[in-house]
């Protein structure tokens, strides 16, 4: 099922991946002689406050930004499928238990409960990743939940049961299964929803911090020089529009 | 809808107002939570403008009598020490000042605001030096004796945010009383004609100002709120604010070429160094090591750079300005031989990952910094490269504002770049006295040293300007010797305004640049 | 209806109990309480401190300051803003109408192009305007709002002097014409961003809908194709959109809170940042119980709406 948004992707994160191999400049390597140039031959994105090489930079903040945006999603998803499997396989008070708590955190604007919680907390990455995580299982929790609802009821259930099948075993090895394809929707729909996250914490300076290039922290940076220096947002956007547009579109398969 | 927008859009917009002797707009990058210079906070601008004090600071940094008919010295009797080691100040203040509800101005607000000041039931932001007074006598109505229980050295600041009104306040819970917190009462060449939260403070010139007729000349002036600094420098440049004070230094090369501005270089009375924490990290307590670390950067590039020059590198933390100033000190040069010589003499070898270690440890620390200041970060990013090249690995490590000050007042950092805004009397004692170690404090270098902290409390307790002025000497000298922290360059202000003011006259100080503000004028 | 708007009403009680107890626990959390910002004056000495301390409460323990705040919120007492002493509810009611009036004429906007859109790009699919139009959607959700935002101000500030970059009107003027014009570019942010959002719920409803057979009817009977279109085919399609519209326009206060930054809107968004910088707890509890409550309340509209304009669906709890 390989498909063109899939396949830009998977260049992007190689690229990502393969970095410091790929760019002839180290992207923290200071030179306070070539500050600020402009896009040129020598660099292709010119260079930042520091003299560093912006598109050494904006590759190695793809590796951040795509990793806390692929991660935090994965989180999100197991968390969701935990507790929306739980929920829509119990039914009942545990149900109503669940989605009540679901509904709670919903209601609550997700940005501003994650800048005052990396605002106070200051986390680290994986604990960005872990807060991110936890900010965006819900909508995945409400999907499986209702799959499984309407799913339950049905005779492959039944029979699985009268075999002596124990809950967890009817759960993981039939109905989840069968909610696969709405999870995978969902948990990329996630992906892009924690990239846009990830870097709007960034860019109000409570995400990944500096010298850790992320692309929401490069944007952060460029604000200041906006007008006089804009090749240094110009990168960082284009390239989460980019991925984004991408995950998106991979999810509409 | 939508063409409604998008044809009001099209409309050519009316240029912005300019400037004029009608109303000049200030681009203001907060909000005050009160105008109440007692209660507040920071940045005291726009109360400047209404409240006067007895004395201010000009632009050489030095005290200038302005409600007072002249500053107390002990030269021209107005400051008499008593025999059992306290002291006697003699305010005579100028006759005919009234405040602007047309009652007198008495040294009976003197007294009074010494009294709610230092009563339990107000709570002002600081109470430094009113709660060594003990009493304050007012023989005549233009006259105020402030008795000190000893010695205080910078008596002649002591009222320089103003006095506070008692006919209007006697008897009131101060922290409440809104009428006065949102429009003070005062002497000065405004009042506030108008709060708009969230968006702007008007004032408006008052009638007979004492200064003379005629002034000020600027007849309303606006503090437009606009916290957001990338938005704020927009607007000067649109021409929607006309004055913007603390230009960002990464700002100046957008707006240094507009012919409508003049950006205004006044060298600052605050300085930006590397605190060393030798409490928390132990190899800073040797001094071959700190000159090492001073060595290893190499500032005047900073300077040059980073900073676009726009500020001098410094050698201590007392600002050419200030009277106690002394350059004959020892300064250290960009040197990273030496450097390296002096950590290997220190007994710090380099390893295999190209950091030094001595007994197994890793000379390596974390550099806290304040987050939010491009050119802070910057520095803090360039100083971890210079130290690396030497074998010394860094941590640059950014915190929010109100975080940050949580961690040093907690001594929990090995070391942070950051800033101190030096008060006008240059008195560095709560700075590196060994027993003023936070919370007694701000040395947060952690430093102890027997002889500098008895010159720092020697100087504290003279009111000799000679006297204190050869003990500070010695104390920058040692200062500069041992290096307790890393000196890098003196913060200059920068401030953007019509190039059409006369007049104007830059502040180093934390009095601002309002503290003219009645001379201004806009020419055509 | 009313049993169920009753109940769901009663349930939503223990919900905001609960967000409430949370965002107290978080806020709470944190190092660097709201005295923090006074520790940089070297002017201020431990004694202070301690007694502003006292002074606010903060030397009790959590969970009694927890219901302490409570039970004076429940009662309309939000506090005092820990910044200038003033009273909380003051403060938000005074940045109340600018949010307001952002997100009404935001949601006008995003209504008035995401109909046209969604129903075209549904009407043409899979033609070369209906993939425009669904490729400028997509692009539309996978942008940062504040990029885009900054991006604007570039272009028609900074560049071509059109509009306004910041405010909310011009000191000295403040006409209509003025306000219309500093209001179009943080709208049209906001506008774009949820536009392209619910084009795309549109889209896909619309399409759904067209494939019913009462639609198939409606064309056998020789009604016309725009009838079916808007006449038939929307009217269905609207139930879930308008579902969508509600519980979208109480999150877009969150949203306003990046763009309200990068425009100086003196909006609730821009209180928000101010209030998190100063560790203002009191302000930054009432701003979330307040979205909060809202974002119920829209909920439980929401569904009764829809329950209304579609029949087929059933109002469960």
């Amino acid at each position: 099922m390989v498909t063109k948004p899939a396949v830009v992707l998977a260049l992007l994160m190689a690229v990502a991946a393969a970095a410091p191999l790929v760019t002839p400049y180290p992207p923290d390597r200071i030179d306070l002689s070539s500050r600020r140039e402009a896009p040129s031959a020598a660099h292709w994105f010119g260079t930042d406050d520091l003299g560093r090489d912006v598109l050494a930079r904006v590759l190695s903040g793809a590796r951040v930004s795509l990793a806390v945006g692929l991660l935090s999603a994965l989180v999100a998803g197991a968390i969701g499928v935990a507790v929306g499997g739980a929920a829509g396989y119990a039914g009942g008070l545990a149900d109503a238990a669940l989605m009540r708590g679901t509904d709670a955190l919903l209601a609550v604007p997700r940005l501003p409960l994650l800048m005052i919680a990396a605002a106070l907390l200051q986390p680290s990455t994986p604990l960005l990743i872990a807060l991110i995580g936890s900010a965006g299982w819900m909508e995945t929790a409400r999907v499986v939940r209702a799959e499984l609802m309407s799913l339950r009821t049905r005779e492959f259930v039944e029979s699985a049961r009268a075999i002596g099948a124990g809950h967890l075993r009817v759960l993981a090895g039939h109905l989840l299964p069968n909610a696969a394809q709405l999870i995978a929707v969902s948990v990329t729909v996630a992906v892009a929803r924690s990239i846009l996250l990830e870097s709007a914490l960034s860019f109000f300076g409570v995400g990944v911090r500096p010298p850790a290039a992320s692309w929401g922290n490069m944007l952060y940076q460029a604000q200041s020089t906006l007008a006089t220096e804009p090749w240094l947002a110009l990168a960082p956007g284009i390239f989460i529009l980019l991925t984004t547009v991408c995950v998106n579109l991979a999810s509409e398969e | 809808m939508l063409f409604l927008a998008l044809a009001s859009a099209c409309t050519r917009r009316p240029p912005a107002a300019p400037p004029s002797n009608d109303l000049l707009i200030v681009g203001y990058d907060r909000e005050p939570d009160t105008l109440n210079r007692f209660s507040t906070h920071i940045l005291e601008d726009i109360q400047t403008c209404v409240v006067e004090g007895l004395t201010t600071t000009d632009e050489n940094m030095k005290v200038i009598p302005l409600l007072a008919r002249d500053v107390p010295t002990v030269d021209n009797g107005g400051v008499k020490t008593r025999s059992d080691g306290g002291m006697d100040v003699i305010w005579k203040l100028r006759p005919g000042i009234t405040w602007h509800d047309g009652v007198p101005f008495t040294s009976a607000d003197v007294k009074f605001t010494v009294d709610a000041i230092n009563s339990p039931s107000y709570n002002p932001e600081s109470t430094d030096g009113f709660d060594r007074i003990t009493s304050v006598d007012t023989p005549d109505p233009l006259t105020a004796v402030v008795h000190y229980k000893e010695i205080y050295a910078p008596y002649d600041i002591q009222f320089i945010r103003g006095t506070l009104p008692k006919h209007l306040l006697e008897g009131r819970d101060i922290d409440r009383a809104q009428d006065y917190n949102r429009s003070p009462l005062g002497t000065g060449p405004y009042r506030v004609a108008e709060w708009k939260a969230g968006e702007y403070i008007l004032l408006e010139r008052v009638p007979r100002y004492w200064q003379g007729d005629g002034l000020p000349r600027i007849r309303r002036l606006m503090f437009k709120f606009v916290a957001n600094t990338n938005t704020r420098i927009n607007q000067l440049k649109s021409g929607e604010v006309h004055v913007v004070a603390l230009v960002p230094w990464d700002k100046y090369r957008e707006i240094a070429t507009m012919p409508s501005i003049v950006v205004n270089r006044t060298p600052g009375n605050a300085y930006e160094h590397v605190t060393l924490n030798e409490r928390q990290f132990a190899p800073f307590a040797d001094v071959r090591i700190r000159r090492a670390l001073i060595m290893a950067l190499d500032r005047e590039l900073f300077v040059k750079t980073i900073l676009d020059g726009l500020a001098p590198v410094t050698h201590g933390a007392i600002q050419p300005r200030s009277w106690a100033y002394t350059d004959r000190i020892t300064r250290y040069p960009f040197d990273p031989a030496k450097a390296r010589a002096l950590l290997d003499e220190a007994g710090w070898t380099i390893g295999a990952n190209g950091i030094r270690r001595r007994d197994g440890r890793p000379l390596a620390f974390t550099l806290i910094t304040q987050a939010g200041y491009a050119i802070r970060e910057n520095v803090a990013q360039a100083i971890e490269r210079q130290l690396r090249d030497v074998g010394v690995d860094v941590r640059v490590e950014l915190h929010d504002g109100t975080a940050i000050s949580a961690i040093w007042f907690e001594g929990k950092f090995d070391a942070m770049l950051h800033w101190w805004q030096m008060p006008s009397d240059p008195e560095l004692t709560t700075f590196f006295a060994a027993d003023r170690t936070p919370p007694a404090g701000r040395n947060i270098n952690y430093y102890r040293n027997e002889e500098l902290t008895r010159l720092l409390y020697a100087s504290d307790r003279t009111i000799d300007r000679q006297e204190r002025t050869t003990l500070l000497q010695r104390a920058q000298t040692l200062i500069a010797e041992e290096v307790p922290e890393i000196p890098l360059y003196s913060v200059t202000r920068l401030d953007a305004v019509p190039a059409s003011l006369r007049h104007f006259k830059g502040n180093p100080t934390n009095t601002g640049i309002f503290w003219n503000v009645y001379e201004w004028e806009i020419s055509k | 209806m009313i049993g169920f708007l009753g109940r769901r009403c009663l349930q939503a009680v223990p919900l905001l109990f609960v967000i409430s107890a949370l965002v107290f626990l978080l806020i709470h959390a944190a190092p660097g309480g709201p005295l923090a910002i006074y520790l940089s004056n070297p002017n201020i000495r431990a004694e202070d401190i301690d007694r502003l301390r006292r002074a606010l409460g903060l030397d009790r323990p959590l969970w009694e300051q927890y219901v302490a705040w409570l039970a004076a919120f429940v009662r309309g007492d939000w506090g005092y803003s820990f910044s200038d002493g003033r009273p909380v509810a003051t403060r938000i009611a005074e940045r109340l109408p600018a949010t307001l009036e952002l997100i009404s004429v935001a949601m006008a906007g995003a209504t008035s192009l995401a109909l046209p859109i969604g129903v075209a790009a549904a009407a043409g699919r899979g033609r070369w305007f209906d993939r425009l139009l669904t490729g400028a959607s997509l692009a539309g959700i996978s942008l940062p709002a504040f990029w885009f935002g900054l991006l604007l101000q570039i272009v028609f500030s900074i560049g071509l002097g059109w509009l306004p970059s910041s405010g909310r009107a011009t000191p000295t003027g403040g006409d209509l014409v003025d306000r219309l014009q500093h209001l179009v570019l943080p709208a049209a942010v906001l506008a774009i961003v949820q536009a392209a959002a619910w084009s795309r719920y549109l889209r896909g409803s619309m399409i759904a809908t067209l494939r019913q057979p009462f639609i198939a009817a409606a064309r056998a009977r020789g009604v016309p194709g725009r009838r079916v279109l808007l006449r038939h085919a929307l009217r269905h399609a609207i139930g879930p959109l308008l579902a969508i519209v509600m519980v979208d326009a109480a999150l877009l206060v969150s949203g306003a809170v990046v763009t309200e930054s990068v425009f100086a809107w003196p909006g609730l968004g821009s209180l928000f940042t101010e209030a998190l910088a100063r560790r203002d707890y009191t302000v930054l509890m009432a701003l979330l119980m307040l979205s909060s409550s809202a974002v119920v309340l829209f909920n439980i509209v929401a569904d009764a709406v829809h329950a209304c304009v579609d029949p087929r669906v059933v109002l469960a709890w």
